[in-house]
């Protein structure tokens, strides 16, 4: 299959702001937008993007796709491209550094605000129930991609990652603050609602928080 | 100039783990090419293998080792390996690891290849990444300080010692000096070298390629693991854990054809047996399509592959097409894990003062000539620990070395050297076209099964390669996320090692382990019980043999 790659440009020594550029790209059966971005990469080596593992495991490659929030490794081409054409923008929220590249630091500095680690029991026995175990499974796996802060996060407030983190810390009942740790982010329950069947339909990881509030 | 007390390099689990161990009297700094998060580390599935269980003991977990390692794994070694386990297991269970649990509340434990005993704790299918998580998470609380996507470029070393480290910030496009005392390579392995492989695009074996050039030893390089299950065509892997879990593997004839090469382990043989049973199937006609062979979960039912392999579902109906509770998985082996390394001793210190090395970069050697499923896991962690436990004694021992002279201008000319826009030697070359032949060579020659003809092909491909590489430039000096330069320096390092591995390969006239030499097909302990040292000399490797640490356990026959 023949494919037209719209990537937005951007480099922040020359342009004064970011364009499309157009690749055409053949592409092969079950191929993701990742095998297409680095196709493009190979006709013009200064394009920048992040990725690493190509299995949805390591969190490098979040980005728009069609103006829809996905990991380019993780959206088989033939899901996402429409008349065999697609638009790769960098994820929207963040500073921008170069072409698909954005500023993920204060998203990491931003976990600090929930005191991200378990703080274990004195009195922990070494035993969890393998359903308590089950609770925190899901939201553990968690890549820190960036996506649902970018959609979803105002820049001020507690991130959505780190509400995601802060939640399944909560549940982990080696933790001596528990539920009370839900306090730390600073969110209404209505909030908190509408904030889960958001982040439903865009985590990556398909991370379903429970109702706790 | 900055300046750390002690710099790792790599951020993955024995990345963090040495780091977390180091920190608190000293100033430590980890430096990853990548936000520690995304570490390749968080992409293991299995399980960390410790003897936990009163039925189970450490002695069976070092036989086990010792045995799978084809008797080439340092006894010493592995015996701090499976001693230390336990207690490492319980620590990061402290730390907060989301350890799976069995119905008495303690942690759960599944069976991995070549494991008398269900000995690997696991969080689901996402071991690696739960526990990479629960130490980025204390590497913040202990205000590890971290330089995100910065690569070592050289190890700044004088008079076999140390002095500070070139490094270069990808967001900037600049490079710049560390001074510090130690620092410990965790750098991971060099699973780009080959076409066909498990790794990610980080996996370039950075750390093992610049010590190298630093004049630091490595060993066993010849040793690379091909892992046997993996999905057919993107080589993503399907962890071993499915097998672990009861997966069979099936030929086109329907055949559990492991009985023929592993009659009692069966799909659980080490994974050195198992990738060679499924090519040799596959060689004999009874592949499907001619390429791949099924690995059937179909049996396990959907509940237990929904809660104990929720990765590996999801990984094979997304890239593969194929719900694995209800069809077989098309698999096929790939390269996947690095026996070999920067060599070092037992508290991982290496040939050069002030240069530590563990985990995958690291060849202390637990693993000898074929890895256990879960061994590696297991090694980051208990390794890591040692090697931040050993650069805290050093700080006391030691004065802070010169800053760093004549080491610091030879890697200024060096990097310089990567600039410029001479014309390449062959007309239209470039480093996407070389990384490609490179990686085909590696796959095609140095795979699972080996020849002295193709070995000699290989090297000599790869001689051709280094001169149209050198021959080579990158036009964008200092800027910003120049990926480019990267996969230059990158190409750079694979072309040392893919050399090693092909000229180590070829000297050693034996088969062991995931060594097999179709024209030496035996196992010779008269001449080859020994470890391969390599170190670089004026004209390429030089390759001297070193004995190995027998303890306990005398090489005798390996049968599964």
């Amino acid at each position: 299959m023949r494919l037209k790659l719209y990537i937005d440009r951007f480099d922040p020594a020359r342009d004064r702001k970011g364009y499309k550029q157009e690749f055409k790209i053949e592409t092969e059966e079950n191929e993701t937008v990742l095998d297409a971005l680095i196709k493009a990469w190979h006709q013009d080596p200064s394009l920048s993007f992040r990725r690493s593992c190509r299995s949805a495991i390591c969190g490098s490659c979040a980005l728009l796709i069609n103006r829809e929030p996905r990991l380019a490794c993780q959206s088989l081409l033939k899901d996402v491209a429409t008349e065999n054409s697609l638009t790769l923008e960098p994820m929207a929220g963040f500073r921008r550094l170069k072409d698909l590249v954005v500023d993920l630091q204060p998203f990491f500095d931003g976990l600090k605000d929930i005191i991200p680690w378990v703080l274990t029991r004195s009195d922990y026995n070494g035993l969890m129930s393998p359903e308590d175990m089950e609770k925190i499974e899901k939201p553990a796996t968690c890549i820190l991609c960036g996506l649902c802060d970018s959609q979803l996060g105002d820049r001020r407030g507690v991130s959505p990652a780190a509400m995601v983190k802060n939640v399944r810390l909560a549940l982990d009942t080696r933790d001596m603050m528990g539920i009370v740790r839900l306090q730390l982010n600073q969110r209404y329950p209505e909030e908190m609602k509408v904030f889960r069947e958001k982040l439903k339909n865009l985590c990556p990881k398909k991370i379903v928080l429970p109702e706790l509030d | 100039m900055i300046t750390h007390d002690v710099v790792v390099v790599g951020g993955g689990l024995a990345g963090l783990m040495a780091a977390n161990t180091a920190v608190g009297s000293m100033d430590v700094a980890v430096l990853s090419k990548l936000y520690p998060t995304r570490s390749h580390s968080g992409a293991a599935q299995g399980g960390f293998n410790s003897a936990l269980s009163a039925e189970d003991s450490v002695e069976a977990h070092i036989f086990d080792t010792v045995k799978g390692s084809d008797y080439l794994g340092d006894q010493d070694a592995i015996k701090v390996l499976c001693s230390e386990g336990p207690e490492v297991i319980h620590e990061l269970e402290w730390m907060g690891v989301p350890w799976s649990r069995k119905e008495d509340g303690k942690i759960a434990q599944r069976p991995l290849g070549g494991a008398g005993f269900p000995r690997a704790c696991f969080a689901a299918d996402f071991s690696g990444h739960v526990v990479l998580h629960t130490l980025y998470e204390r590497a913040l609380k202990l205000g590890v300080k971290i330089y995100s996507e910065w690569y070592l470029l050289n190890l700044l070393v004088e008079d076999e010692r140390l002095k500070g480290l070139f490094v270069y910030n990808l967001a900037t496009g600049e490079t710049r000096v560390i001074r510090c005392k130690a620092v410990i390579l965790a750098t991971g392995g060099y699973g780009r070298a080959f076409a066909k492989t498990t790794n990610a695009f980080a996996n370039t074996g950075d750390g093992m390629a610049i010590a190298y050039r630093a004049g630091v030893e490595l060993a066993d390089m010849e040793f690379v693991q091909f892992h046997p299950t993996t999905l057919y065509g993107t080589n993503i892997l399907i962890s071993e854990a499915a097998r672990g879990e009861g997966g069979y593997l099936f030929n086109c004839r329907g055949e559990r054809f492991m009985s023929r090469y592993a009659p009692e382990k069966m799909e659980l043989a080490p994974r050195d047996v198992v990738s060679r049973a499924i090519f040799n199937e596959i060689k004999e006609g009874r592949g499907i399509e001619g390429e791949y062979v099924h690995l059937d979960l179909t049996h396990l039912g959907e509940d237990k592959i929904k809660k104990r392999l929720p990765q590996v579902r999801d990984l094979a109906r997304r890239y593969a097409g194929v719900d694995p509770v209800e069809k077989p998985i098309p698999i096929e082996p790939a390269q996947h894990y690095s026996m070999g390394g920067i060599r070092t001793g037992l508290n991982c210190e290496t040939n050069i003062q002030g240069v530590l090395a563990a985990g995958e970069a690291a060849n202390v050697s637990v693993h000898g000539a074929n890895r256990l499923g879960g061994n590696s896991l297991l090694e980051t962690v208990v390794f890591g620990r040692r090697a931040g436990i050993k650069a805290k004694e050093m700080f006391g021992e030691t004065d802070w070395p010169d800053v760093p002279g004549v080491s610091l201008e030879q890697a200024a000319e060096e990097w310089k050297r990567n600039f410029g826009s001479s014309e390449p030697v062959t007309p239209g070359d470039n480093i996407f076209v070389i990384r490609e032949e490179m990686t085909r060579t590696m796959t095609d020659k140095v795979g699972v099964f080996r020849t002295e003809e193709e070995l000699k092909e290989a090297v000599e491909i790869l001689g051709k390669l280094r001169k149209r590489y050198k021959a080579l430039k990158v036009d964008r000096e200092g800027e910003p996320f120049n990926y480019q330069l990267m996969e230059f320096i990158e190409t750079g390092y694979l072309l040392d090692l893919s050399e090693i591995i092909a000229r180590a390969a070829l000297r050693r006239t034996e088969s062991r382990g995931a060594h097999y030499r179709i024209d030496f097909p035996n196992r010779n302990d008269q001449d080859w019980l020994e470890h391969t040292m390599v170190t670089r000399g004026e004209n390429g490797p030089v390759f001297k043999g070193k004995s190995v640490s027998i303890t306990k356990y005398r090489p005798v026959e390996r049968g599964y």
